[in-house]
């Protein structure tokens, strides 16, 4: 057997237990019938493509859920209203598509909704992996779109209407109908330019130049009036609130360009600039519109939280079970939750005996026992057993949304080096602004008539449009390079700190390790048996338990089989193999005469073997963090585990600095201090516990297929399940920085060169704008190296 | 030369044709996605399934 995983979601295959799909004419083999049908289905619907160019998935995305939810619940009136916007024929909804990694899933997806009767329009967007949904309310349901989508593998999630209104899709349309206008009145306007310089050498009819001239006014008006507007608009911002930015001296230079140039039209004088404003307008444009996109590429909070808690609940009501969407439960409601929902809000067990999963918020990888009386939060995951709970707080009071908050207020008080640029730039802008009253001073005094001129290319020759363009461009095209590398910057911000970051601290569960637990030793207590035998029997005894223990005995080959197995909830589980009734499980669950830890195979009351279990190191852990000391980084594990299981790791990876036992309060607390000490601390983390933190380090690297509002407080995401991007980054950071520092440089450069020029009369207004496109060009390409950056 | 001033004003309504339906096109949310479109371009979507052919 050559393939060992499954053909469609990566996860190992169980070559006892194969199925198999036809793919193109090949047999692939899948894992599981989940897999297989999902496999079949995107065969049947003519869409195999999709395997052809979709990169590798992590093992696991895109299994479907064992547990297939109750779409049809969505289909109620109740429901739809709750989710769906729009009129008595149709309805519109925004979905988050959980599960989709790549674009070739963003084409599986709107093909596939494309086929299903009834639905008008799907469009997704694969960097937020939101699907905005149109359908004929008499022809499908939102049950049963959201069936379809479930039915390819993927874990959707609908979005109430506020958290999916996008605000900044309107500025995007915004941006690039300016950008267009710009665009296209800036190549008419050059044309026409053209024509009347080569009058100016040739020769031209008067009533031509004028007709050239009021042409070009004509074009030109647009561009400043509409293109242009959000400069005049900050500028008086900017004025008003006395710091004046870098708009300020753009909307003096585009202003007096453009009447000193209708004036000029007027009295048919010696030239006009309408060339000079449309370039300045397009560039200006052009390089805010890319620093919006980069901005863009964030990801929004709401989407995070309404991850984490469930939708729909079951309410229990006497002997009658509803379900209703959960922002309408109330303290003192009875709800009842199955293994492997999640808790939708903070309150106490009131029938039923389960472990739940509290890893999102304590970061601690052992699932927790939970009796009747026992309190349970918001979040965490229900593993094994059916329970009832009464709710006491709901929504932002309990647990999981004050640590949100929190990290709101930690994201808040951010380092003051942000602001420190935006005064720089007002001390630049001011000096522009001196420079040009004192050049246009002397000039109308010594010439008069060449004073408008001159102070003209002054300011557009100083124009900071390449010191406003050096910072944003390289920043941008870090950003498409870090995500090419599966790195999401969020902020950045993170990318400066980076760069001259000295220290590094890591949080152990699921960041140094893999935060799914894995068999560390086995100790064999009877002679009579080989550490193989124990081992397979162990497997297939787990081969029923959903627990994530049960994930870290399973074999890839296993020769023996085991019959009725039973879950005993909290304990272990027993099972047939060859006639004898096995357990494994807790010590005094098997019979085991003394308790040292860890977990008992055994049977009639004989234990056989103990397996010790426990979280295991990420493959490049080690290396990541020696690579980081290359660059002379040093590195810090900081935990809220034991102080043994911290230092076993922290020697295994050669971290001598680390701190065991934390808080989030203690570990906010350490940063903060090594803050004062004057360092620049960045942070990878993964867990909600971690939210506050990461919004307290200096940047934040969080691991995102943790718990989802980690990722939102980070300034960078690492999708993917390797660490060694984390290095990387710090090379193309500091690349980056390098990048910028040129770019600074030669924008300076140019400008101080340029100026004198200017200020003595030997640069008309056309040659300054050419210049300063140059300058800005050569700044963009430079910047444009980066792609090619921690290229190993 | 005079036809200039016939096809410059001529060509200045091409252009506010243009940008019409520009501000159309992105109105209606056809610019809303600029990543996807690129990888569009490689995918074909008229595949026929498998069985048609060989079964």
């Amino acid at each position: 057997m050559s393939h060992s995983a499954c053909f469609h979601c990566a996860l190992p295959v169980d070559p006892r237990d194969t199925y198999f799909v036809d793919i193109d004419g090949q047999q692939q083999p899948v894992c599981c019938p989940g897999c297989k049908a999902v496999a079949e289905l995107i065969r049947d619907t003519g869409m195999s493509n999709y395997y052809a160019l979709r990169e590798t998935p992590e093992p696991g995305v895109g299994r479907p859920a064992d547990d297939a939810a109750e779409w049809q619940i969505y289909d109620s009136a109740d429901m739809t209203a709750a989710f769906a916007e729009g009129d008595d024929a149709t309805a519109e909804a925004t979905i988050y598509v959980g599960g989709m990694y790549c674009a070739a899933c963003s084409w599986l997806i709107e093909t596939s909704m494309a086929r299903v009767a009834g639905v008008e329009s799907a469009d997704i967007n694969p960097v937020t992996h939101r699907l905005r949904v149109r359908w004929r309310r008499d022809e499908v349901g939102l049950g049963g779109v959201l069936a379809t989508l479930a039915n390819l593998g993927y874990d959707p999630q609908p979005l109430a209407p506020e958290s999916a209104a996008r605000p900044e899709l309107l500025e995007q349309r915004a941006a690039l109908k300016r950008l267009l206008v710009a665009s296209l009145g800036m190549m008419q306007v050059m044309m026409f330019a053209i024509g009347l310089y080569a009058g100016d050498f040739q020769g031209m009819e008067p009533s031509m130049q004028r007709f050239l001239r009021w042409v070009s006014f004509a074009v030109t008006t647009p561009v400043v009036f509409y293109s242009a507007r959000p400069f005049f608009t900050s500028a008086w911002r900017g004025l008003l609130a006395r710091s004046p930015g870098m708009d300020l001296p753009v909307s003096i230079a585009v202003g007096s360009a453009y009447a000193g140039s209708i004036y000029a039209t007027l009295t048919n004088a010696t030239a006009v600039w309408y060339d000079s404003v449309v370039m300045f307008v397009f560039f200006l444009t052009l390089g805010r519109f890319l620093e919006m996109r980069a901005r863009h590429r964030s990801i929004d909070r709401s989407v995070a939280l309404s991850n984490v808690l469930p939708n729909t609940v079951t309410l229990v009501d006497g002997d009658d079970r509803r379900t209703i969407p959960s922002n309408q439960l109330v303290a003192g409601n009875v709800v009842l939750v199955r293994p492997g929902e999640s808790i939708p809000a903070d309150g106490v067990l009131v029938d039923g005996n389960t472990s739940v999963d509290e890893a999102l918020l304590t970061g601690e990888a052992t699932p927790k026992a939970k009796a009747p009386g026992d309190e349970l939060v918001a979040g965490s995951i229900n593993l094994d057993g059916v329970i009832r709970m009464q709710v006491e707080t709901t929504g932002a009071d309990t647990t999981l949304g004050t640590i949100s908050r929190l990290s709101e207020r930690a994201r808040y008080a951010r380092p003051a080096y942000v602001q420190l640029a935006d005064r720089v730039a007002s001390y630049i802008v001011i000096a522009i602004l001196v420079v040009a009253a004192v050049v246009g001073t002397y000039w109308a005094i010594a010439a008069p008539d060449r004073a408008f001129v001159i102070t003209l290319s002054v300011l557009v020759v100083t124009c900071p449009c390449a010191l406003a363009l050096a910072t944003p461009a390289a920043f941008a095209a870090a950003g498409t390079r870090l995500a090419q590398l599966r790195l999401l910057v969020t902020n950045g911000n993170a990318i400066e700190v980076l760069a001259r970051t000295r220290r590094i601290l890591f949080d152990k569960t699921g960041t140094v390790t893999q935060g799914s637990p894995a068999i560390d030793s086995i100790e064999i207590l009877d002679e009579g048996y080989a550490e193989q035998e124990v081992r397979q029997v162990a497997a297939a005894l787990e081969t029923v338990s959903t627990h994530p223990i049960a994930r870290a005995f399973a074999l890839p080959q296993n020769d023996r089989v085991a019959t009725d197995q039973q879950v005993a909830v909290g304990r272990g589980v027993a099972g047939t193999i060859a006639g004898q009734e096995w357990r494994l499980g807790r010590a005094d669950y098997v019979g085991a005469d003394t308790d040292e830890g860890g977990i008992y195979l055994g049977f009639d009351g004989q234990a056989v073997a103990r397996f010790q279990v426990s979280d295991q190191l990420r493959e490049d852990s080690a290396k990541t963090i020696e690579r980081l000391g290359e660059l002379g980084l040093a590195s810090g594990l900081i935990s809220g585990d034991s102080v043994a299981a911290v230092e076993q790791t922290a020697v295994r990876l050669g971290i001598a600095d680390y701190h065991a036992d934390c808080s989030p309060e203690q570990k906010l607390d350490l940063i903060r201090s090594l803050q004062d000490s004057g360092e620049a601390v960045v942070m990878v983390g993964d867990g909600i516990n971690d939210a506050p933190v990461l919004a307290g380090a200096d940047a934040s690297i969080a691991l995102a297929h943790g718990a989802e509002l980690a990722q939102t407080s980070a300034d960078i995401l690492l999708v993917g399940n390797t660490l060694m991007p984390v290095a990387t980054a710090v090379d193309i950071a500091r690349g980056t920085l390098r990048v910028v520092r040129q770019n600074l440089a030669w924008a300076i450069g140019y400008n101080s060169l340029a100026l004198p020029l200017a200020a003595l009369g030997y640069v008309p207004p056309w040659a300054a704008a050419i210049g300063m496109s140059a300058s800005s060009l050569i700044v963009v390409l430079n910047a444009l190296r980066i792609n090619r950056f921690g290229a190993s | 030369m005079n036809v200039l001033y016939i096809l410059i004003p001529l060509a200045l309504l091409l252009l506010a044709g243009a940008v019409w339906a520009f501000f159309w096109a992105v109105s209606s949310g056809q610019f809303d996605d600029l990543d996807t479109p690129a990888m569009r371009v490689i995918l074909d979507d008229d595949k026929k399934p498998p069985e048609a052919e060989d079964s």
